[in-house]
């Protein structure tokens, strides 16, 4: 229990950290917030009232305080762009990116944690050598050309899918429309699958020469016993770290793909944000974005404690 | 009104798309029309049925009371509000740039008293809830604004501030008194163009649940009007629901709305106007890049009217295939690449008319349009596109304007001037001093012709264009670095800069250029060519340029518009560039679309309907 608080403790160091570290780098950026928003012709007038009504023309520090005060209270300001709280920006594109990206995420971990086993079985077979160049294809492809070259077959050529991700913002609403969820969930679960793959066959080529897998075997234990009870279970680890590394993706978004399939999610949010000068959504989504990174890893270790006995006995 | 801005990101994504297209060896030539033309055909008139309009990213509204405060964002909300409250004048006839007296709330305009006053009749119109249209509804938007006009986004120094007083003689006349003699065409097209009138009856409130009163009439009771208007115009949440949004004088009213700026129209059942809508709905659907839009025009969606962007024209004829029209959309602004005349570095350069001149003769106008445009694209002769104005266009910019493109006299100038031209290499001043012969004040011996040009990134066309005039520059030695940046992180770092204040860090830009900057029905040079105006970003000061174009706005005459418009091309206070046109892309069976109206951008669907 001492090490979760320590971590938790240190999660809430790095938390706060980002925020200060983001909140300066922020605010060097050249250029005027003010400007961006208000356009080329702004007015010093303008400028002054946007300035003002921003707390923009305030000390940096007095500007970090008020906004530290205003995160403790839940309020994550207001976007300069749309002047909408930042908070209900998040939330109302943020389901959207943990379907998309959530289910794609679990997809590709149910195609490759037996792609992985299987070829760590078959190693250096033709099976192995022939889904590894499918792995590497897919790991050297870059995701808006995967998109694209789905979207001109399937939308545009055979036209039996939509070219765009459902509409809707809510998860009910996009649920309702899934031939819309097949091409962007298509793109990014075969993104993944490469990268899963590749460490899951590593680790568990690692596992297959340890010696209690032949006293396993040398006990009578099938080799389908072997396989699930003792490659799959020390074998899915690292798996367990990636998936906590990935949290943080799922929950920012992802830029490319929301891009090519018009789907307004939190990275194009981030994006837009980051050129306009939107500070209160950059903040914001980094702070969202720093808290998802500090749980996955959390996460993960929890995992790890319940996969791995030894982590828990060294913790007691 | 309308700008275009693109994510960075779009780039690559449209390359491919373009090289994809190139790959399969589609022509581009053909398939454009030319916009001005009426697509109407045989068949029956259908009543009913939808239309969605394709709107690129960034152009997401986010306010719905049509008088936006000073701290909102952009232009875009003019497209949600417009077909709900339309503006007193209505630009754009057709594909005609002048006034349409149909959808104009006025029935009558007259100047009098020297032009310093205006007696507007208005047409015997009601708002959606029956009410009548009354010179009250402008005397409330008047005085509104009269009181706020400091945090009102439009102000641009004329009204209210240029209203002296407004007297209502009745309920359908208001005659305003002007604080001095405006150019009729002036005021009519560019300042009653921006004008709405706003229901008095329904909006005067200074809360949501009080009673309508008039409240407007004091000064206080304005700005309170104002404040609650403003708090509930932002609540993106309430566009569809909040009683005050229902009432509208407009074709339209808004059935849905969502935070991501998607958008659905139904019709105004009671509008009064001429062209009552024949379509159930309109829906307006946020595209996140034009690779995006353009997928869905391809797959055969519902997608009815769109826009191709000039990297994507050899697209044009697939998408005639695929049932759509493609029309070629001139736009109404001005294009052009701004000097910093008060850089510290290369303002003194900058501030010689002769390298000015110079920088322009290198400018292969002709061949951007033809080669990068495939000829989509006015010529940027001068300050008043050639296309689309041809009333305020001079006889010198229909010629081609003063500078055509001529290398050759660009290397004499620069000679002249004490230069020594090095072509494909840097040019350097041999003969610095301000004499006539000289490089001129403020130049030093040995300095060189060297220039970093930023612009919008995201085109490809874009890209192309500068990197043409990059390698035409080169043949006088005038080295050209360019520096593309996206758009809103552009205009963050581009300062107005002039001789009272040019802070380094804000006016380290040396040239820049945004794209285009939209004109009204009268193609004025005020805000963007006047000393130390809001448009002038690189300084430039005249005089006479200052006069000219007071001219243009207090008196004047064709003759006078082509006193300012001549002097402007010739001085250079921009680089003048050719202006790409919209590629508009719609439905070939969607009648009324065209001849498309150049200030609403081609969107009235009032017009629009399907045939049996």
């Amino acid at each position: 229990m001492t090490y979760f608080l320590r971590r938790a403790a240190q999660a809430l160091v790095v938390v706060i950290g980002v925020m200060i570290l983001t909140f300066i780098l922020i605010h060097l950026v050249p250029g005027s917030a003010a400007r961006a928003v208000l356009g080329v012709k702004a007015t010093a007038g303008r400028i002054a009232i946007f300035n003002a009504s921003y707390g923009l023309n305030r000390p940096l520090y007095v500007q970090f305080g008020e906004y530290v005060d205003q995160v403790l209270h839940g309020n994550l300001g207001v976007s300069y762009m749309t002047q909408q709280p930042v908070l209900t920006e998040i939330i109302q594109r943020l389901p959207g990116d943990v379907l998309l990206l959530g289910v794609s995420t679990v997809l590709a971990l149910l195609i490759a944690i037996p792609m992985g086993i299987y070829q760590a079985v078959r190693r250096n077979r033709l099976s192995d050598h022939l889904l590894d160049g499918v792995s590497f294809t897919l790991y050297s492809m870059p995701d808006f050309f995967f998109a694209i070259m789905l979207i001109a077959l399937f939308s545009v050529q055979l036209r039996i899918l939509p070219p765009e991700a459902p509409p809707a913002q809510s998860l009910t609403g996009m649920l309702a429309d899934p031939r819309a969820l097949v091409l962007p969930i298509l793109t990014l679960t075969l993104v993944s699958v490469a990268g899963f793959s590749r460490y899951m066959r590593a680790a568990a080529i690692d596992v297959l020469a340890q010696d209690y897998l032949r006293t396993a075997r040398a006990k009578g234990a099938s080799e389908r016993l072997v396989l699930f009870r003792h490659v799959l279970r020390n074998s899915i680890l690292p798996i367990v770290t990636l998936v906590g590394l990935s949290f943080p993706g799922i929950i920012s978004g992802a830029v490319i793909a929301e891009e090519v399939f018009n789907f307004q999610g939190m990275g194009l949010l981030f994006f837009q944000a980051a050129t306009e000068h939107d500070f209160p959504v950059l903040l914001g989504c980094t702070l969202i974005i720093g808290v998802a990174t500090v749980v996955g890893n959390l996460a993960a270790d929890f995992a790890y404690g319940i996969l791995d006995p030894r982590i828990r006995h060294g913790d007691a | 009104m309308r700008t275009s801005r693109r994510l960075a990101i779009a780039t690559a994504v449209a390359a491919t798309a373009m090289g994809l297209a190139a790959c399969s060896g589609i022509a581009t030539s053909g398939a454009i029309g030319n916009g001005t033309t009426s697509t109407a055909h045989g068949g029956q008139k259908e009543q009913g049925g939808a239309a969605t309009i394709a709107w690129p990213d960034g152009s997401a509204p986010n306010f719905i009371f049509p008088l936006p405060p000073a701290t909102n964002s952009d232009g875009y909300n003019v497209n949600l509000t417009d077909l709900m409250w339309p503006y007193l004048v209505y630009d754009g006839d057709g594909a005609q740039s002048v006034v349409n007296p149909q959808e104009s709330l006025f029935s009558s305009l007259a100047y009098s008293d020297g032009d310093k006053t205006v007696t507007i009749k208005l047409k015997p119109w009601k708002w959606s809830d029956g009410a009548p249209i009354t010179s009250r509804d402008f005397t409330f938007v008047y005085n509104l604004l009269k009181a706020n006009w400091s945090n009102w986004n439009a102000y641009v120094g004329l009204f209210p501030t240029d209203v002296a007083s407004v007297q209502t003689p009745d309920s359908s006349t208001v005659v305003l008194h002007l604080t001095r003699s405006y150019n009729p065409d002036f005021f009519t097209d560019d300042v009653l163009s921006e004008i709405p009138l706003l229901p008095q009856h329904a909006w005067d409130k200074e809360s949501a649940a009080g009673g309508v009163g008039n409240y407007d009439e004091t000064a206080s009771g304005a700005k309170a009007v104002y404040a609650f208007l403003q708090k509930q115009g932002g609540d993106l949440a309430t566009f569809t629901t909040n009683p005050l949004w229902k009432v509208t004088d407009g074709p339209w009213q808004l059935s849905a709305f969502n935070s991501d700026g998607d958008y659905t129209y139904v019709p105004n059942k009671n509008y009064s106007g001429p062209d009552k809508p024949t379509l159930d709905s309109v829906a307006n659907e946020i595209y996140t890049s034009d690779s995006a839009e353009l997928d869905a025009l391809r797959s055969g969606s519902a997608l009815t009217v769109g826009t191709l962007p000039q990297n994507d024209l050899p697209q044009a004829s697939v998408l005639k295939g695929d049932g759509y029209s493609i029309a070629n959309q001139p736009i109404p602004g001005v294009s052009g690449i701004i000097p910093n005349l008060y850089n510290a570095k290369v303002g003194p350069v900058l501030r010689q008319l002769y390298v000015r001149q110079a920088l322009e003769d290198l400018i292969d106008r002709t061949q951007i349009v033809s080669k990068i445009y495939d000829g989509y694209a006015d010529p940027g002769n001068g300050p008043v596109p050639v296309a689309g104005f041809s009333e305020w266009t001079s006889p010198l910019e229909k010629s081609g304007g003063p500078y055509p493109y001529d290398p050759s006299k660009a290397i004499s100038l620069l000679t002249a001037h004490g230069w020594k031209v090095v072509p494909n290499g840097t040019s350097t001043c041999q003969r610095p001093g301000a004499g006539a012969a000289d490089c001129g004040a403020g130049i030093t011996a040995g300095e060189r012709l060297s220039f970093q040009l930023l612009y919008s990134s995201g085109s490809t066309t874009g890209d192309e264009e500068e990197a043409s005039i990059q390698s035409s520059e080169a043949q006088a030695g005038v080295a050209v670095s360019l520096k593309a940046e996206p758009f809103n992180s552009l205009i963050s770092t581009v300062g107005v800069c002039n001789s009272g204040s040019h802070p380094a860090s804000t006016c380290g830009w040396q040239l820049v250029d945004f794209g285009y900057d939209p004109y009204d029905l009268y193609p004025a040079g005020d805000g963007i060519f006047n000393t130390d105006s809001n448009g002038n970003q690189g300084g430039y000061s005249s005089p006479e340029e200052d006069a000219l174009i007071n001219a243009t706005e207090y008196g004047g005459s064709a003759q006078t518009f082509f006193a300012y418009e001549d002097y402007t091309a010739e001085q250079l206070p921009w680089l003048w560039v050719p202006q790409a046109s919209n590629i508009q892309v719609y439905k070939s069976d969607l009648v009324g679309y065209a001849p498309l109206n150049p200030f609403t951008g081609g969107l009235n669907p009032e017009d629009w309907y399907y045939t049996k």
